[in-house]
Formats: structure tokens, sequence, C-alpha cells
């Protein structure tokens, strides 16, 4: 009742608005990593954004580190060139001292210490890294932005991370079922699913779309595929 | 962590926080040894750990942790955390179901416990923190901190254990009945 | 008259109760629930013979599309048709209102209702709330004038242009108006046009996506053509997703006894007409 009586202005006397420096963007996009005994598959889609507005269609996002590991990156652009570029010092600055080539899980956990450096002004960037370990199995390891580090089989990151987790977790890691199958993944199980789960994606995020650059990891090496999406 | 601790690190909010000062620890621990050529105490090590965080203090760091382990004064139990604290005792929950746990840590826990009852009694704090906390869930990991070292005892999914522990009161009531 | 089972039915227009209560929940740290916003690419051109507006039909909840087919393309009159963007509800709503008065005014008057009219009506309405109903609509129609075409901005103000475009896709779409519309477009031309300003939002802009609608008003005709044009297919998944029958586990089960149910049928009363 009491605003009837009272005439409602506008309030123009607040202070005008600040326009700061941010030293963050989201340039989204989505990575998914699903390992079996003997491989590993690591998709990310091709999209590079930035609020309403497409950068690229075509930004590759997966960064071989080694003959064996592989990192996928997602959310700020500029970070994950910086962390990036880093990584493949660092592996150089490895092989050099040491003569032979760091393996996946030392990788990963040097990744997750590179991250943890920058603990308060973080490197804003969804990574998965994925490789196979010493035994030849397939192994995937996922962070937060600040070096916390999770080994998992299969995992999806980045902006439509919370949307494929629990898909994948149905699908792949057979959770709240009744009837599941003894039988160990195939790879090419594992790589319909991958594609299965960017096309879902890409229907309901707004940052993931326009293609999937996908690595297949064997003891044989590294295989690159693409495969279109909407472009919307 | 090394062979005579078993550090618990919860992740309330720092995961990374816990994992990487975890390894630090653990790296310091086993510089001590290296360096005095016996193991580092408890109290000290858990200390080594209260004053690399105070550093931090006020800076955003979040991570709360109890080390167990065995020394030359027997069995120790030490709470640590990010904004400094640090204090033995006899029992402790840490974490965003920590009040939970307490709970049933408090009505359950003698001095004199069995082995196995006291597997059980941990097992059952987390069970009902996972039941009435929406942060913690998963797996229920049992270790037992012995002189001779850690010894793992089970993985349990809470949901399984919900269903065990349902069946337990209903035959209970039966009984009763 | 009101009982605690059927609360009186309020008064006609927006009710404010809530306003001061929700002010004081966002200063002490609420999160206000988000209003789906279309996102949206919605254009309008004039041709020869009349207007023809298009919309996509994207609908988006922050970063995750809300709605992969909404309708955005209104209907006013017989002889208009409204495109809306920004807020859904409040451009669903506003149209659908101002389409009733105009039906009024029509059967009051005995003439078809003008776009000058409508123009108005909206307008008025939308200044009324000073922005507060966030909608920015394309408003084209024909009447005994010919055909007419208006940009109506959620604060009130309107413009009357040969050409316009409105909402997140706004820009790529003019691009092609730009370098495309000419004066006396003839129909085909001027649809192409259309669905090619409309195709420039869904493909550059990350609000606006899915089809293509297009509505097409000539004198004496509306030709609303839902679905004109399907800019994106959907992938075609590659592994089955069928649950066998089993799956998921039963937790307790209850039967019912349907022949312990009564069914009553009411005869429905006649209107009274006299």
């Amino acid at each position: 009742m009491s605003l009837l009586m009272k005439p409602h202005y506008p309030d123009y006397s607040s202070a005008p608005v600040q326009h700061q420096f941010s030293p963050y963007a989201d340039n989204g996009g989505s990575v998914v990593a699903i390992a079996g005994d003997d491989f590993v598959v690591l998709g990310a889609d091709t999209r590079l954004s930035a609020g309403f507005s497409i950068y690229t269609r075509n930004q590759n996002k997966l960064f071989p580190l080694s003959k064996t590991t592989v990192l996928g990156c997602s959310g700020c652009w500029c970070d994950t060139l910086t962390l990036t570029r880093i990584l493949k010092s660092r592996m150089q600055m490895y092989q050099q001292e040491h003569n032979k080539t760091m393996s996946t899980t030392a990788c990963a956990q040097m990744l997750s210490t590179l991250l943890y450096y920058k603990r308060f002004f973080p490197y804003y960037i969804s990574n998965v890294l994925v490789g196979l370990d010493n035994e030849g199995k397939g192994c995937v390891y996922s962070y937060d932005p600040i070096g916390h580090c999770e080994k998992a089989t299969y995992r999806a990151g980045g902006s439509a991370g919370a949307l494929l987790q629990p898909l994948l977790d149905n699908q792949i890691g057979q959770k709240n079922m009744e009837i599941v199958s003894s039988e160990p993944l195939s790879q090419e199980k594992a790589l319909a699913i991958l594609k299965d789960v960017f096309i879902s994606a890409a229907e309901r995020d707004i940052y993931t779309g326009d293609s999937v650059f996908i690595n297949i990891i064997t003891k044989d090496g590294i295989k690159e595929e693409t495969f279109e999406l909407r472009k919307d | 962590m090394n062979n005579n601790f078993v550090s618990k690190g919860t992740l309330a909010g720092g995961a990374a926080d816990c994992v990487y000062w975890d390894r630090v620890l653990a790296k310091q621990c086993r510089m001590y040894e290296l360096r005095n050529r016996e193991r580092i105490s408890v109290a000290a090590a858990s200390k080594l750990m209260a004053n690399m965080v105070y550093n931090y203090k006020g800076m955003g760091l979040s991570m709360g942790m109890m080390l167990a382990g065995w020394d030359k004064r027997g069995p120790q139990l030490y709470y640590v955390d990010s904004e400094g604290t640090r204090t033995s005792g006899k029992v402790f929950s840490v974490g965003s179901g920590s009040i939970y746990a307490f709970g049933v840590l408090d009505s359950g826990y003698k001095w004199d416990l069995t082995d196995e009852e006291a597997y059980d009694l941990g097992r059952r704090a987390i069970y009902h923190a996972t039941h009435r906390d929406a942060y913690s869930g998963g797996i229920v990991r049992v270790y037992h901190m012995k002189e001779t070292g850690w010894v793992h005892i089970d993985n349990n999914d809470c949901n399984d254990l919900h269903y065990k522990y349902q069946a337990e009161k209903e035959d209970l009531e039966n009984i009763v009945d | 008259m009101s009982s605690v089972l059927c609360p009186e039915i309020p008064a006609a227009g927006f009710s404010f109760e809530n306003c001061r209560r929700n002010a004081l929940l966002e200063n002490k740290g609420l999160t206000v629930p988000k209003a789906t916003k279309t996102g949206t690419t919605i254009v309008g051109i004039t041709f020869k013979d009349g207007v023809i507006l298009g919309a996509d039909t994207r609908a988006t909840e922050d970063t995750t599309v809300a709605d992969k087919n909404c309708e955005k393309i209104h209907y006013l009159a017989p002889n208009m048709y409204c495109c809306g963007a920004g807020t859904a509800a409040d451009t669903e709503m506003t149209t659908q209102m101002i389409s009733s008065q105009l039906e009024l005014h029509r059967l009051y008057t005995n003439r078809i209702a003008r776009v000058a009219t409508a123009n108005q009506m909206l307008k008025q309405y939308l200044f009324r709330y000073q922005g507060y109903i966030g909608a920015a609509l394309i408003l084209g129609g024909v009447d005994v004038e010919g055909p007419h075409l208006y940009q109506i901005y959620p604060h009130g103000s309107s413009d009357h242009l040969p050409y316009i475009t409105m909402g997140s896709g706004s820009l790529a779409a003019m691009s092609v108006f730009e370098s495309g519309w000419r004066q006396d477009l003839e129909e085909e031309a001027g649809i192409k046009l259309v669905r090619d300003a409309i195709a420039a939002g869904v493909f550059n802009d990350l609000g606006s996506g899915s089809n293509i609608d297009v509505c097409i008003i000539r004198k004496g005709a509306a030709d609303y053509k839902r679905t004109y044009d399907e800019a994106n297919k959907k992938g075609i998944r590659q592994a089955s997703y069928r649950y066998p029958r089993g799956t998921t586990r039963i937790l307790s089960s209850k039967v019912v006894d349907v022949e312990e149910v009564c069914v009553q049928r009411i005869e429905p009363e006649r209107m009274d007409t006299a």
C-alpha cells in the first residue's frame, strides 16, 4: 500500500558505473576424455568464442606433450596459450636433463604443481590430461583451475562439462543401472560415445559447436580425427 | 603420506590446497628422516604444517586436516587447519559434514573400542555425514594406523551402506516386535 | 466472498506486493531467478506489396539453450504480426494483450485496425513500465495506408522504417540488409533476403540458432511460414541408447485396484445466452 501512496521515482543519484580491467575471458569450449585398457580418446570442440560472438570455428584445443601424452584445455584462451607454452618448455628441459621423455604420470603431477604455483592468480582453464601410463594402460587426469588433480577413466570438462559428466557416468561408468555388461570398453564404443555426447552438448550449450577435434592415443602413436557439429 | 603417517585432508573448498600442502609436508618429513636418521614425530610434523599454512593466513587458503601417526610417544592424532589451529585429541572430524560425524562419534566412542568396533564407528560417522551433508558423498574409505604403519581396511560406496544400515535397522525393529 | 481454499480473483494488472521483500533479499545477497531471454535475431522488411517478418527459434537461459524451437513471430490481428526479442514472457504477454485490445477495437470501429494504432498502443504500454517490461518488438502489417513496419524499444520509443533488425543478432542481420535491401523488392527476393538475414544471426550470434520462421503479410492475406528453413540439422548418433527392460532398480511397488475407483460424469450446463 505504501508504494501506492508514495510516488516512486528512479534513482539517478547513484555513482557512475565503474568499468574496471578484467584479466580473464571465458572463451568457452568443451573437452571429453575416455580411457580404455590400451587406449585413450580425447576430444575438444573447435569453437572459440566470447560473449555472444564466435572468434573462430576452427581452433584446436588439444596439445600433444609427448608421444603418449595429450592435454586438452578450455576456458580462458590466453591462459591456455601461456600454460601450454610453459609446459612444452618444461617437457624439453626434462628431456635434455634426464635424456628421456617425461611419463604421463609425471606430466600429470607437474601440471598440478604449475597450476598451484598460481594459486592466488589462477590460470582460468579446465584441463584434462590423458595418456598411457607405464604399463600402457589408458588414463585420464582432470584438474580444477588451481591444480587439484583427479585420476579417472573418463571425464568431461569445460562449458558443457556439467551437462556431459552425468551422461558419461551412466554410459561409461554404468552408474545407476541393474543390468551391467562386464565387457571391457572397446575403442570403437568409446569413440562413438565421445562423438554422440558432443552432438548432445552442441544442442544445448551455446559455447560448444562447429566441429570436434579428436586424438586417439595407443601404443602405436596418436591418431587424429575430426567430426562435424552444428554451427549455430 | 610416508610410512609412519596417515594424513587426512578434507576437501572443504580447497581440494588443491590440501593435496598440494600434503605433498609439501611429505617432502619435509622425508627430508627430516634423511637428515636425522629417524622418523619425525607427529607433533613436529603437524607443527610444520600449521606453521607453513599460517604464513598464508587470511589469503584464502581453505583446508582442514587430521594427522594420525605412531611415534615414540605412541599413537597420536592432531587437527590442523588453514586458520592456524593445531590441537591434539582423541576424536576429530573435519569438513562440511563434520558436525554430523561428530554426533555419531561422540555417541559411540569409548577408549577401549576393539578394532572392528572402531572401524564400524568411523564408517557410520562418515555415512551419516554423507547422508545429511550435500557436499559429502561417494566412497567411504577406512584406514587403520598401526604401530607398524597404516593398513587399508576397506572401501564402501555410501549408497550400499545406506541400504545395509537400513536393513539392519529393520531387522532390529522386527526383533523388538 | 473469499475463503482459504479459493482466494479472491485478483484485480487485473501486475502485482507488486513482493517488490520490497525481493529488493531486501537481493540486498542480502540472494540471487534472483533469471527470466528466459530469447537472445534473438528478429528482422522485418517492406517489399513491393507488403511486409515480411523473420525470426530464429532459439531461447536461452544464460549459456544453455532453453527452447530449441520457440515461436517469436506473434499474431496481433489478421493483418498484423509482431516479432519479439528480449524477455520471453514479456514479449508473449504484451503481444497477447495488445492483440486482444486490437480485436475489441476492430469490433467497435468495424474497420481493419491500422498498424499505427497497434504501434501507439504498444509504445504507450511499454513506456508506462519504464523499460521494466523487457520487450523489443518489430511490428509489421498492411492496412488502408499500405504496408508498415515499426521498431519498438522496451522503454517505449519507436521508429517507422523500411527494414529493421533487433535482438543480439541484429548487427549480423543488418549487414545483410544494408548490402541487399532495395526499394520495391519482389516477394521471392524479399523472402530470400529475410532468410539470409536470419541465417546470418543464427550462425554468427551465439544467442540465436535453430530454425528460421518467416511471415509474409500482403494486402488482405498473411502467410505465416513456421519453420521456413531448418538452418541446422541435428547430428546423427552412432551408438544406441535404449535401455533393456529391468535396467532401473525397483525400490518399492504398489498395486491400485482400478475397479474401486468411481468415475462420475457431470453433464455440462448450457451457458445462459438469453
